[in-house]
Parts: C-alpha cells; sequence; structure tokens
C-alpha cells in the first residue's frame, strides 16, 4: 500500500471513533440484524414476513449431532435466512453478490497506478512555484506552452489589480470513491476515476477572492500551471492531460490524467481508470465560508449597489472546493458504521448509470455527471437522519435507518426516499455541526440535498426536470421490485439491463438542434451565476419547458451525451448542440385543450405578465369559466390523433417564442408514426368529402343500431335475442386502420383496389330453448333457417340494408363445425357478420370427442369404433368452438375495457399489428388476438391495479406507456428479448376470475408462444396455429433488427417508414401479385400511389370486369394465401402482408432439398433424382420439384399473380 | 440424359405445365388387399397416381388419360378417405355413403335415397369449382375396360402437356365461390327446411329401429334387466333400483370413493420425533433450494450475465 492511501485510511479512524460515538448515543443500542422493523414503509410486510416466524423457531430447534445427513450448519442457516429476510430471495442475494464484484475495479490491476500515484505525488510536490503576476498576463505565458486557462466569467481584465500566482500544495489526497474503494464502473467503457485533491497553500488567497470569481481565476491558473508541468516532456509521465469540466461549467474544471501504453511499472491502462486532479481548499483557507451562503451576492458587476441579487450557483461552485475532503471522511465514517454501505452505494451508482443518471457517452440525463458524492449524500441522509431545521416546528425530521440493514434495503430505501421525499422540500443530511446555512437560504426551484459538512447543495446544477425524471425512475423500480410476477426478472430489469433509450423510456422524444439557438431574454446575472452561456441556456431551456408543460407530464428532461474531455489548449468545454427533451406523461392531463391561466380582472398584474410572457400571442382572453375572463391558451386539434401530439406542441411553441428555435431545429417522430396507421390521402379524402360517419364511433353506433334492429324483431323469430356480443377489433379500437364503411354510392367512385369492406364479426345468443335438435348436423341447418329468417325480415323492416347467409368458408368441409354466418351490409355500408352461438353444442361435441360415451350402446346404434374422421372433426369443432363464442367475446370485452383505461393502449395494438403485419406476420402466422394480449401485458402490469380504485390507479403507476409510440417501443423491445420457452403471463381479466376451470381446447398445438391469462391457463387459445419455431425465431430477428433501428432515434437517422418495410432477401422465393386485382391495396404500408387512382392504365378495362358491387371481405390474396399456406403446408413456408400487400415470400422446408426415397404419401411434390450412379436410381430418391411447384402456384394464382422470382441465396 | 422412368414399381408420367416446367405423376395398377372395397375400386382397371396437381379436377385427370381409353371415374384421396370414412351403416336409407367424388363445396347433406317416403333435401345450388387439396396426395383413375390401363401403364409417354377444364382459376375461382357461398335466400330456407325434416325423419326412424321401447325394460338373453338413467327412454322401470350416475357411466368411476379421503391414523406433529423429523426435513428443503439458487446463479455467471455493461 502506498504512502497516500495509508494516509487516507490512518486520519479518518480517529475521527471515525467520535462519529460512532455520535450516532450510537443517538440511535440507542441498535444491534445488527434485530432492526429491520423500522425498514422502509417501500417494504411490503408481504415479502419476508411469511418466512420469518416459522424460522426463528427452527434455529431454536436446531441441536447438532442429532442428523445423518447433513442439514445446513448454523452459519449455513444464518446466511440462508438472511438471504431470504434481508434481500428480496435467496437467489436475489446470489445474483447481488455475482453483480458486485464486476463494476468494481480489480484488485491485481491496482499496483501500478499506486506506484504511478506515488511518482506524482513527489512530482506534484516538486513543482517549482510561479511569482505572482497578472492573471492575462499568466495566461499569455502559459499558452505559449500549449495549455490555456480556463478562466471562468466574470473574465479578468487588463485592469484588474490582483495576480495569480503558484505555490506547491500544501497536502495531496486521494479522495472521492477511490480512496474509499467504493468506485463503481461506468458506461461505455468510461474510465474509473481516481480523485486526487490538491490543496493549495492558503498562501495564494486573500479574504476578497469569493468576490467575481477571483478565487476561479487563481484555481484555473493554478490548475494550468500544474498541466503544463506534468505536459512538459521532462516530468517523465507518459499520460495524456485533459481538462474536464463539470456540466460545461468552467469553474469546476479538473485535469484529467490518462495514461498512455507503455507497459511500464507505472502504467496502469490496463485497470481503465484516470486521474483526475482537483484543486481543492484547507479549511483554513482565508476566504470566509459565511459569504457563501446561497442568498449571498458575490458577483458585483452591476452599477446599482442596491440590487444585489443571490449567486446560489456560483457560492455552491465555490463551496465544492471545500468539500472533498469532508466527503471522503464522510463515506469512510458511513463504510465503518454500516457494513452494508459499500455494496448499496454500489448497488445505487449502477442503477443510476443503466438509466444514465452519471456520464455516457449515449443520451444521458443532464446534470448528474460526477454525481458520486450525490449518491453517498442520498445514502448518508438515510442512514444518518435529517438535521432538524429549528424554524419549522411543524416539520417531521426523518429519522435514521438501522445500521444493519442489508445493501438491498438500504437501496430500496434510497429509492423509496427519492420516490417520495425529492422536490418537495430542501433536505439536510445531519451535520455535525449543525446548519453551516440558515435552511430558509436554500429555498428556490431547485432540488436542495445539502451535504454531511452543510457545505453544498449537491443537487446544485442539475435541472429540474432531471430530478423528476430521477423521482420517476425511483417509482419505477420500486414498483418493478414489488411486483411479484412470475415471468418478468426484477434483477435483471432493475441492474442489468441499459435503460437509457429513449424510445422506451419516454412518451415524446424531441431531438432538438442547438445551433441556431437565439434566446429572446437572457439575463447577464443568470449567465454569470451559472458559469456560462450554454448552462444558462440549459437551464433557462428546461424550466421554460417544464413550465409550459406544467402538469401534463411527470418529467421533462433534458438529455445530452457527457461532453468529452477537451485538450488543455482549450479553456471552454464542448457544449452539447443537440439535445434531446424527453417527455414522460401524465396521461390524465396531458391531452388538454385548454391551458387557464389567471383571470383577466384579476389584480395580481404580475401573475397575468407572466403568463402572457410565457405564451405570448399563444395567449388569447375570451374565455369564459364562472363567468369570469380568463387568460387561456387554446391548442385547436383537428382529429384524435393530433391530440396526442399536444405536448410536442407546446415544446415546439415554447421553443420557437424563447429560442427563436424554427421547426426545423426540432425533430419528433409522432406524425411519421400516425401515418402509418392511415390511409393514403388520395383514398381517405374520398371518405371525407363523401360525409360518412367513420372511425371507432361510427362503426360503433352502426353497431347499436344493428343490434336495435334486431332486437325490434323479436316477434317474428321464433326465439328470443338475447345477447349480441361484438368480437371484432374494428369494435374494440385495435384494428391497424381506423373503421370505414363503403356506401355504394362512395364504392363506384373508388378504384376497384381499394373496394375493401372490412366485415364487423358479432356473435348472436338467442334465449334458451328445447326446441333445438340434440344433433350437430341438425344444428348447423337450423342456424341456416335462423339465418335465412332473420335476413328476410332484417330486410323488410330496415330500408337500404341487404342481409345474405354465407353458408362456409370455402376451405371447411366438416359437417358439424360451425361455418355459416350471416353477411349484414347496412344502408350506411358498415358490414356485419353474424353468428349464432348455441351452447349446447359443446356437449355435443364432448360426447364426440370423449372416447367413453359408449355406456349406452345397448341401447341406441350399434354403431362402433368409428373414431376416425367424427373425433378428429370433432376436436376441430370443439376448438373453434371454444375460441369463437367462449374466449373471443370475452377477449374482447377485456380488450374494449383496456382501450377506454389507458389511451395509448389502442394505439400501441395497432402500431404493433401494422408493424408485425408490414412483416409479414400478422394473421398467416399470429393471431391479431395473441397481439392484443401481449400489448396489454404493458399496461395491466401484474394485474394488482385492478383491486385500487381508477382515479389513483393511473397516478400509482409508472410503468404504463402514456404514448402509442412508447407502447410500440416497449413491445418491440419485448419480442427481441422473450424466451417464449419460459411464457407469458397477463393479467388480463383481473382477479375476479369469471367460474374457474374454463375449458380449454385439446388438440395438437405447432405454435410455440405461450400467452396465458386468467382464463386461459396453458396459454394457446391464440397461439395454437402459430407462430411456430421458425416464425418465432423470425418475429425475434425483425424484432431485434427493429429494435436496434429504433435506436437511431439518438443520432435523428431514425425513419419511421422504414421501419415497417419487410426486407426479401432471406426469402426463396417471391411470388409478386398484380396490385390491380386486388382488393385492400389502399391499405398497404407502401403503396404506389399510381394504383390507386381511378384513371389507371387500365382504367377501361377494370371498369367492364369488376361490377360495383361491394363485396364485404373479399379479399382475394388473402384467400390464395390461405390456400397457398394450406396445400404446400409440408412444402414451404409463405408469408404475406395481409394489409394490401402485394407480394409473398417462400421459404422451402429446408429438409426437403436432400434426396430421399420415393414414399407413395410423401406429401410435397417430388421429382426424381437423375444421377448416373445407379444406386440413385435403385433407392428410388426424389427430392423437391421446385420448379414445377412455382408452375403450380402460378396457374392458381391466375389473375391474381404477375411473377414469381426466385432468389439464389449467397 | 435420360430420365428416370420408373421408381420404386411407379412409371412416371412427366405432365409439362408450361414448356419448361415438368410436373411429375407417379403411376401404378391399382391392387387392393381388401375384397370388401374391390367393388369400389376394381383392380384391373384401376390406376394410382401420386403427386397429382392440387388443383387437378376430375375433368383434367380425365382429360389426360383419354388417349388411353375412357375413364369411368376418377377417384381422389382414397386412401386418406378410407381410414377415415364411416363403414357402411346398417341403415339401408343411409347405404349411399356419399360418393368420394367430390366435385364441388356443395355441402353434403344431399343424401340420395332409394326409399320413396324419406325427405329429400334441396340441395344448395352448386358452381363447378375447383378443389383444392393438398400438394403430393393421390388419386385412383378407373377406365372403362383393362386395356386402357395397360396402354396407359405402357406408354412410357413423352411429357404431355397439363390439359385445362373449364373451371375457373386464381381470381375468377376466387370470385366464383364468394358467390357461391351466399346462395338466394329462398334456396337456403329450402335447403335448411329439407334438411331439419331429413333429420326428424331419421330420428323417428330410428326410434321405430331401436330395441328399446319407452316403458319397456330391456332384458338381455341372461335375462338381466338393465336399468339405465333417465332421458327420453330412462323411466327406471322397476322403480326403485339405484341408477348409475352419468359419471360412472362415461368413466366408469364413481365420485365416492374419490371423495373419500384416507383418515390418517395418526395425527401430525403429535409425537416429539415427528415434529423434529419435519423441521428438519424444513430445514433440508431451505438448504436444498438454496444451493439450486446457488448452481442457478453459477450458471448464469458462467454465461457472463452479470456484467452489466
Amino acid at each position: 500500500m502506498t504512502r497516500k492511501t495509508r494516509k487516507v485510511e490512518e486520519e479518518p479512524d480517529n475521527k471515525t471513533a467520535s462519529d460512532v460515538e455520535h450516532f450510537g448515543g443517538n440511535s440507542g443500542a441498535e444491534d445488527g440484524i434485530s432492526d429491520y422493523g423500522d425498514m422502509v414503509e417501500g417494504d411490503d410486510e408481504e415479502e419476508w414476513g411469511g418466512v420469518t416466524g416459522g424460522q426463528a423457531e427452527i434455529e431454536e430447534e436446531h441441536r447438532p449431532g442429532t442428523k445423518p445427513k447433513k442439514p445446513p450448519t448454523g452459519e449455513e442457516l444464518r446466511a440462508i435466512k438472511d438471504a431470504a429476510d434481508l434481500f428480496r430471495s435467496g437467489s436475489f442475494k446470489l445474483q447481488i453478490d455475482a453483480l458486485l464484484p464486476n463494476v468494481r475495479p480489480k484488485a491485481s490491476r491496482i499496483p501500478p497506478l499506486d506506484r504511478f500515484l506515488l511518482s506524482l505525488h513527489t512530482f506534484l510536490m516538486g513543482i517549482p512555484s510561479v511569482s505572482p503576476q497578472h492573471p492575462l498576463e499568466a495566461a499569455r505565458k502559459l499558452l505559449k506552452k500549449g495549455v490555456a486557462v480556463p478562466y471562468s466569467l466574470p473574465l479578468p481584465t487588463e485592469d484588474t489589480n490582483w495576480k495569480v500566482a503558484f505555490d506547491s500544495p500544501s497536502d495531496i489526497t486521494l479522495a472521492g470513491s477511490w480512496a474509499n474503494k467504493v468506485s463503481v464502473k461506468l458506461k461505455d467503457g468510461l474510465k474509473f476515476g481516481v480523485d486526487l485533491a490538491v490543496e493549495m497553500p492558503n498562501s495564494l488567497f486573500q479574504e476578497k477572492d469569493y468576490l467575481n470569481g477571483r478565487f476561479f481565476h487563481k484555481r484555473s491558473f493554478y490548475l494550468a500551471t500544474i498541466a503544463a508541468a506534468i505536459q512538459s516532456p521532462k516530468s517523465g509521465f507518459n499520460v495524456e492531460v485533459f481538462y474536464e469540466s463539470l456540466l460545461e461549467d468552467v469553474r469546476l474544471t479538473k485535469l484529467v490524467l490518462v495514461p498512455k501504453s507503455d507497459g511500464s511499472h507505472t502504467d496502469f491502462t490496463k485497470l481503465n481508470a484516470q486521474v483526475n486532479i482537483i484543486p481543492v481548499l484547507s479549511p483554513s483557507s482565508p476566504i470566509p465560508l459565511h459569504r457563501l451562503s446561497p442568498s449571498h451576492s458575490n458577483i458585483r458587476i452591476s452599477t446599482n449597489e442596491d440590487a444585489k441579487p443571490p449567486t446560489p450557483l456560483y457560492n455552491n461552485a465555490l463551496l465544492r472546493s471545500f468539500t472533498p475532503r469532508s466527503h471522503l471522511l464522510t463515506t469512510y465514517s458511513l463504510k465503518e458504521e454500516s457494513p452494508a454501505f459499500a455494496d448499496a452505494l454500489t448497488l445505487l451508482r449502477i442503477w443510476a448509470t443503466q438509466r444514465g443518471f452519471s456520464e455516457g457517452s449515449r443520451f444521458c440525463v443532464r446534470g448528474f455527471e460526477g454525481s458520486g458524492p450525490l449518491w453517498v449524500g442520498l445514502l448518508a441522509l438515510l442512514i444518518r437522519g435529517e438535521e432538524p431545521r429549528a424554524s419549522d416546528s411543524k416539520y417531521t425530521k426523518r429519522r435514521p435507518l438501522g445500521k444493519g440493514l442489508s445493501s438491498y434495503q438500504l437501496l430500496k430505501a434510497a429509492l423509496d426516499c427519492l420516490a417520495k421525499s425529492f422536490g418537495k422540500s430542501p433536505l439536510f443530511v445531519k451535520a455535525k455541526d449543525g446548519h453551516r446555512f440558515p435552511p430558509e437560504e436554500y429555498e428556490g426551484p431547485e432540488a436542495v440535498l445539502v451535504d454531511s459538512g452543510s457545505f453544498v447543495n449537491l443537487f446544485s446544477g442539475v435541472p429540474l426536470g432531471s430530478v423528476k425524471l430521477l423521482q420517476y425512475e425511483a417509482s419505477k423500480t420500486l414498483e418493478i421490485l414489488n411486483e411479484a410476477t412470475i415471468t418478468g426478472d426484477p434483477f435483471t430489469q432493475v441492474f442489468l439491463k441499459d435503460s437509457r433509450d429513449l424510445s422506451t423510456r419516454f412518451d415524446i422524444v424531441l431531438r432538438i438542434d442547438l445551433s441556431t439557438v437565439k434566446p429572446r431574454s437572457s439575463s447577464i446575472q443568470a449567465t454569470l451565476d451559472s458559469g456560462s452561456t450554454s448552462t444558462a441556456l440549459m437551464s433557462s431551456l428546461g424550466s421554460l419547458v417544464s413550465r409550459g408543460l406544467g402538469d401534463r407530464v411527470e418529467a421533462a428532461a433534458i438529455l445530452h451525451p457527457s461532453p468529452a474531455a477537451r485538450p488543455v489548449s482549450q479553456a471552454h468545454p464542448f457544449v452539447p448542440d443537440v439535445i434531446v427533451i424527453g417527455l414522460v406523461l401524465d396521461p390524465q392531463n396531458a391531452f388538454r385543450l385548454v391551458d387557464h391561466g389567471p383571470a383577466a380582472d384579476d389584480e395580481d398584474e404580475v401573475a397575468l405578465n407572466t403568463f402572457r410572457e410565457l405564451w405570448g400571442d399563444k395567449s388569447e382572453l375570451p374565455h369564459f369559466k364562472n363567468e369570469r375572463m380568463i387568460e387561456s391558451v387554446v391548442w385547436e386539434v383537428k382529429t384524435a390523433d393530433e391530440r396526442a401530439h399536444i405536448p410536442a406542441m407546446i415544446v415546439q411553441h415554447i421553443l420557437k417564442r424563447h429560442f427563436g428555435l424554427e421547426e426545423d431545429a426540432l425533430q419528433t417522430w409522432q406524425s411519421s408514426f400516425d401515418s402509418v396507421l392511415r390511409l393514403p390521402e388520395s383514398i381517405s379524402s374520398k371518405y371525407l368529402a363523401s360525409g360518412v360517419s367513420t372511425g371507432f364511433k361510427g362503426a360503433l353506433s352502426a353497431f347499436d343500431n344493428l343490434v336495435k334492429a334486431i332486437k325490434a324483431l323479436d316477434d317474428e323469430l321464433p326465439l328470443t335475442l338475447s345477447t349480441v356480443s361484438p368480437t371484432s377489433e374494428l369494435l374494440r379500437y385495435t384494428s391497424v386502420f381506423s373503421p370505414v364503411p363503403l356506401p355504394a354510392s362512395l364504392a363506384t367512385s373508388m378504384p376497384p383496389n381499394t373496394r375493401y369492406l372490412a366485415p364487423i364479426d358479432i356473435i348472436l345468443e338467442f334465449e334458451k330453448s328445447s326446441k333445438w335438435p340434440d344433433d350437430l348436423r341438425a344444428i348447423q341447418k337450423i342456424k341456416l333457417a335462423f339465418f335465412e329468417r332473420l335476413a328476410s325480415v332484417l330486410m323488410e323492416s330496415v330500408s337500404g340494408l341487404k342481409a345474405n347467409v354465407v353458408v362456409g368458408n370455402g376451405a371447411q368441409e366438416s359437417e358439424i363445425i360451425d361455418k355459416a354466418c350471416l353477411e349484414i351490409v347496412t344502408s350506411e355500408g358498415w358490414a356485419f357478420s353474424a353468428r349464432i352461438w348455441h351452447d349446447r353444442e359443446a356437449t355435443l361435441l364432448d360426447r364426440i370427442i370423449d372416447d367413453k360415451k359408449k355406456a349406452m350402446s345397448h341401447i341406441a346404434t350399434t354403431k362402433e369404433a368409428k373414431k376416425g374422421k367424427d373425433y378428429s372433426e370433432g376436436l376441430l369443432a370443439k376448438e373453434l368452438y371454444i375460441r369463437r363464442f367462449i374466449h373471443a367475446p370475452r377477449h374482447h370485452r377485456a380488450i374494449a375495457a383496456l382501450c377506454h383505461r389507458y389511451t395509448a393502449f389502442s394505439g400501441t395494438v395497432r402500431l404493433v399489428k401494422r408493424w408485425l403485419a408490414s412483416h409479414w406476420l400478422l394473421h398467416g402466422h399470429i393471431t391479431v388476438e395473441a397481439v392484443e394480449i401481449i400489448c396489454a401485458h404493458f399496461f395491466v402490469g401484474d394485474g394488482r391495479k385492478f383491486a385500487i380504485d381508477a382515479d389513483t390507479e393511473q397516478a400509482a403507476s409508472h410503468l404504463v406507456p402514456a404514448s402509442k409510440e412508447r407502447g410500440f417501443a416497449t413491445v418491440v423491445q419485448f419480442l427481441a428479448e422473450w424466451k417464449w420457452e419460459d411464457g407469458l403471463f397477463v393479467h388480463l381479466y383481473g382477479p375476479e376470475l369469471p367460474e374457474s376451470s374454463k375449458p380449454t381446447a385439446k388438440g395438437s398445438t405447432e405454435g410455440v408462444w405461450s400467452i396465458s391469462t386468467e382464463v386461459d391457463s396453458n396459454g394457446r387459445m391464440w397461439t395454437s396455429h402459430g407462430p411456430d419455431m421458425v416464425v418465432a425465431f423470425r418475429v425475434r430477428a425483425l424484432a431485434k433488427a427493429t429494435w436496434d433501428y429504433l435506436q437511431g432515434l439518438e443520432g435523428g437517422q431514425l425513419n419511421v417508414q422504414s421501419m415497417f418495410i419487410h426486407p426479401t432477401d432471406d426469402y426463396d422465393f417471391i411470388i409478386k401479385l398484380d396490385p390491380t386485382a386486388l382488393t385492400r391495396y389502399h391499405h398497404n404500408v407502401a403503396a404506389d400511389h399510381s394504383f390507386l387512382s381511378k384513371q389507371g392504365t387500365y382504367a377501361n378495362q377494370q371498369q367492364r370486369e369488376v361490377n360495383a358491387d361491394v363485396l364485404p371481405g373479399f379479399d382475394p390474396a388473402r384467400l390464395l394465401f390461405s390456400d397457398l399456406q394450406r396445400i404446400y403446408a409440408d412444402t414451404f413456408k409463405i408469408f404475406f402482408d395481409t394489409y394490401g400487400g402485394d407480394r409473398f415470400g417462400g421459404v422451402w422446408d429446408p429438409t426437403l432439398k436432400q434426396p430421399r426415397p420415393f414414399r407413395v404419401l410423401g406429401g410435397f411434390s417430388s421429382i426424381p433424382v437423375t444421377k448416373e450412379s445407379d444406386k440413385a436410381k435403385e433407392k428410388g430418391l426424389v427430392t423437391l420439384n421446385e420448379k414445377g411447384i412455382l408452375g403450380e402456384i402460378e396457374r392458381l394464382g391466375t389473375g391474381l399473380v404477375k411473377c414469381i422470382t426466385v432468389q439464389s441465396k449467397s | 440424359m435420360s430420365p428416370v422412368s420408373s421408381i420404386n414399381g411407379f412409371s412416371l408420367i412427366p405432365v409439362l405445365y408450361t414448356p419448361s416446367t415438368t410436373h411429375y405423376i407417379y403411376a401404378r395398377p391399382h391392387s387392393s388387399s381388401k375384397t370388401e372395397s374391390s367393388n369400389a375400386l376394381p383392380s384391373g382397371r384401376t390406376l394410382f397416381l401420386v403427386n397429382t396437381p392440387p388443383d387437378a379436377t376430375e375433368r383434367e385427370l380425365i382429360l389426360l388419360f383419354k388417349h388411353c381409353g375412357t375413364v369411368e371415374r376418377v377417384v381422389f384421396d382414397f386412401e386418406a378417405k378410407e381410414h377415415h370414412d364411416e363403414a357402411d351403416s346398417e341403415d339401408d336409407e343411409d347405404e349411399e355413403l356419399e360418393e368420394p367424388v367430390q366435385v364441388d363445396e356443395q355441402p353434403r347433406k344431399r343424401r340420395k335415397t332409394s326409399k320413396s317416403d324419406v325427405p329429400t333435401v334441396t340441395p344448395l345450388p352448386s358452381t363447378s369449382l375447383r378443389t383444392l387439396r393438398r400438394t403430393g396426395r393421390s388419386a385412383h383413375i378407373v377406365f372403362l375396360d383393362t386395356s386402357s390401363l395397360d396402354r396407359a401403364m405402357s406408354r412410357v409417354s413423352k411429357p404431355r402437356p397439363w390439359p385445362e377444364s373449364e373451371e375457373p382459376r386464381g381470381a375468377a375461382h376466387y370470385r366464383a365461390l364468394y358467390a357461391s357461398l351466399r346462395p338466394p335466400l329462398d334456396v337456403v330456407r329450402d335447403h335448411a327446411d329439407t334438411s331439419i325434416e331429413l333429420y326428424e325423419y331419421q330420428l323417428a326412424k330410428e326410434k321405430q329401429k331401436s330395441k328399446y321401447r319407452k316403458g319397456e325394460a330391456i332384458i338381455d338373453e341372461d335375462g338381466f334387466t338393465l336399468v339405465t338413467r333417465g332421458g327420453a327412454y330412462g323411466k327406471t322401470l322397476g322403480g326403485g333400483v339405484g341408477v348409475a350416475s352419468k359419471r360412472f357411466q362415461r368413466a366408469g368411476e364413481s365420485g365416492r370413493y374419490r371423495t373419500k379421503k384416507k383418515e390418517k391414523k395418526e395425527k401430525e406433529g403429535f409425537y416429539a420425533f415427528q415434529k423434529a423429523e419435519k423441521q428438519r426435513s424444513e430445514l433440508m428443503n431451505l438448504k436444498k433450494k438454496w444451493e439450486e439458487d446457488k448452481a442457478k446463479v453459477e450458471k448464469l455467471k458462467a454465461s457472463r450475465r452479470f456484467k452489466p455493461y
């Protein structure tokens, strides 16, 4: 161990002793483990309550010597018990133990650093002193050596009358986390920081140096001199020297030494560390501390002597020069006091780093660079409690937590403290000597946490938006930890996952180019206080945006990559030119149309002016509320889509008004996401012009009208209609496109390839009756009769309505399966497809399926052992019955309810569906219901929210996305990482379980996804027919690619549209369809508009061929697709975008390409292998007849298929 | 290079889809092992085809083999059907057993009946549409005479173009299918009504035929009376007899035995050793679980999962 580190450790020893005593007296005799009774509120009893009772007893009974098979020893038992009690669970503890060594520096690599530090110490002590000289002159001299002096504002001028000088440091100490061995690795390969506090001798300073940045100038010169000395080749150090400024504040510049690899005995490159030289002041320096309280004004530039605006940031920055030693000692004593402190701090820092509350080269939250003392301060607050504030008697002070808490408990307590008590009022860590400055002086917009030395506010310079985000993230993590799902692994989510990506974190992401920024008003005072123009700009930008958004957001944070270290020849720090503003919305307020300000006739002129100043010409008067004129801002929106843009519009307005940023400096992605869910302009304008009522509202009211019409016919039907249940995505807000009707009048004006009318599925249930026959075939016939009757009477009673009985779907040959439906087209052009649910079918089908039904065989018939066909048909019919009549209506109700509860849910589902469809997977391989349930997972969480009433629930839930873009990103991320073998449980239906033991269909499942809900325990209801293994892997790969692409958000090069363009390279063959022969080409994600105009090349020809009849649900491409899928199920996998796709993609089954012996029921079209060798001939090997099959496909798709291209894979 | 002309006893019939695309049908004379089905597929003049095109119609196959002789009929997917189809029912009127030839999609409630008093079902209108079968399936061609079969087998013909019948294809097929699935309402009504009539007729007939009459006991040859539960038939004859539950009938087990739990003779935790043993096993479980967790984490550690960044 080197001299320095030893020194550090020796010194605090004496100090700690007294500290410990102090605290011991304070909190009474507390022995380690027993005091988890006063754990934080956040820790639920249930988590570890159950285990304790029994175990205490066990331990007492535990006698050695009575067991032959070695039960755990007392020590082991204690460890096990501790893990279960003090941590979330045993495995959680083990995982933490496994995690911690990975983020700490490797001990074996430290010795070179120690040697380096030793020689550095000698070197620094030996730097020759520089005699006092004029600051500018001194700077010029240094500049010749290639070192700039980073003077801060207000800059020294030629007529300054004080001098800067250098003298060898009075003390050099290792400080910060390295000295206490609590360093935590940083993200993106950034280096461990080894802080070296170099104490500037008192002789350099005068009492008045606290004024007008004089101290900082002297400090800068001191630092620059050291830099020059180290950099000069004479020093013998093989290091690169940089400046680095915290928060782009020149006043907080430090010197960074990065080693160059040369293999010498002081080369510590392998350690991945850097040495930071931080000049500090000795406690006995002549600068008077009492001048530095937050309310003091220490920059006197204005001529007006009366106006002395306080300079809290300036003062705080100066005070930071006193803190390193004090923090070092605090950390050390905390470490000694509380055994789990070091681990807790590490966990807390990992947590923060993963969420961007630290340095990083990706977008990180502003204000958290070099935030090490902050986390220590936070834990100190918890462990030592809060300094009481005498002035505020009713303020209840935070009690110190026990010192025996485990690291996990401390972490949770810290998160809880962050989530609940931050930002409300200033917090003061219990200080030995009480408050240094009056606590009242800290009242201000910033969050306040004053450190244990009572020097500085650790949150100084951290924008309020960032603090809000910190709070939000803390609540989110607490929710994850408290959530008791089986599927989620909280450990991964909390510690291992990089949660810095913007798209799943923020509801709205705005990327702003600051290169053209022109602040409307900038106060010199604010600029001087914050140290530089850019810092001042950021803070005013943050606060104005926050004010504009108000309670619409939970947090509005500024993010940018941490500025890189700069060469010492550059005095001023890099300023980020691109920032991201991330908004976390509060869904209840976010989309409000009007912001009310103060009343116009209010006496409070100031409030009125502030309001007008904030909004500019957006602020209007004539709005009446309680017959008063109220200054208001109204956001005008035309569609529901636009309503979701209001928060972005507000930010845009504010940036334009206050910072002169035009629209092109601002990038958002909302409207491009909207556009993939919209019909092309040329088509939607026709709908708009025709004046039909469209959208989900239109569909719902059409449905209601239809139900009324049918109910009115009760007398004319043999049975009374009891229920009509909708089961269509068009009626539950989750269809990709908002539903539109297609009246015949409109159809004629539409191009024929856009005349698709989606039928809306509904289920009719009639009263129970004994009139139904007791035979499945007859039931299907009776249904036909019912439909016919209903159709005739409906057409009679409702004018303009057309009804047709559809007797099957063409592919289904079974007679016992429910296949008929009634197709109704209303006069407004809505299409419905109604089916009848008869619950007796289930029983009858069960009888067929059930082997042992023939107990009555003596009596009834003599049919024996005819299992085969009936049985398999019965299984199919049963599966369909359960899905269609039992699960679909229930699913519909649950999803529709979710759409009402969460504004972003519907949009999320629609985007995900669109995405899956555009990658040729939806419908053909993945059912829409499965998608809806997966999406619902991110909204219902672990289902316990159902218990809480609706109001508090939304406010409480931090995991729920509030915009469809975030929802989409969340689902994509999930799909990219989901191990489907583990399944997924979604609490879709809430705890009030409708009669348990619901029938679930048996049968083979080729699907691999298992998505279970309360009513579907094996989770194959909607995924039994896919995705199979191949497709599931495909989904994962696509999700991964999309997810990676989404990260382009940071660079600003994200093009939403191209996320929905499917790469076709890996298909064996592509079948191109003729866009003019399709019926829903307008749904195509990248439709070629020339095919969408009626005046196409073949317009006349088309006109003749296609009659303008509206054919609900007629989609020949889809029919061809499902036929091909069925015919060639074992030959190839085929993929297709059902939303107007004009290509099929096919992949051969790779096993068929191998020659194999000929079999009669081979199940694929084969061609004999022609080989010269007789052996092949003898064996009769055959292989896949690819060409022949493609020829068949071309023939099957006559009139639809344009051409087939075979792609050779490289 | 000479193409293979036969494979595993099948001769190859190349068919040209387009001049450049060839499809292969494998042919062999049909030989039936079972005598019973011989009348369905007479051996000697039946050709067995494998790998017929999925969209082949009867007409197209007839045209393809026209040069060999007259085709009596075509049977698709006989094997597949065979073990699915019901064996002939004993009921005379059910005898028809829908013909294996499926000309179209129309629902096959179309029972041709021999007896005049049986109600006939008005069929739904049928348009001639292709049935798209799965690929690689088989078909049987029944020729009028045996010589045709020989001709078909003997001629290793040069590739012949695939004939086309008039049934629509592709887009036209789907359009026609769409229309055919939506028959006029009156036809649907007739079809439904007559189907129900037939059903009721059959029901009545079955009742008549059943050995069981209402109000009569069933006595088997040993003289035992069968007593069964309820329904339309089952007034428990003789009365006062305990009748097995439906569940018993189906599952062959009664609920009574299952619900009865074995009662333990000893109370748990009565003796000290029980208590000690229980606690010990609890501890063991605890340790076991701990070890399992440990092993799991070790495994994860090995997969370098604990590198957060």
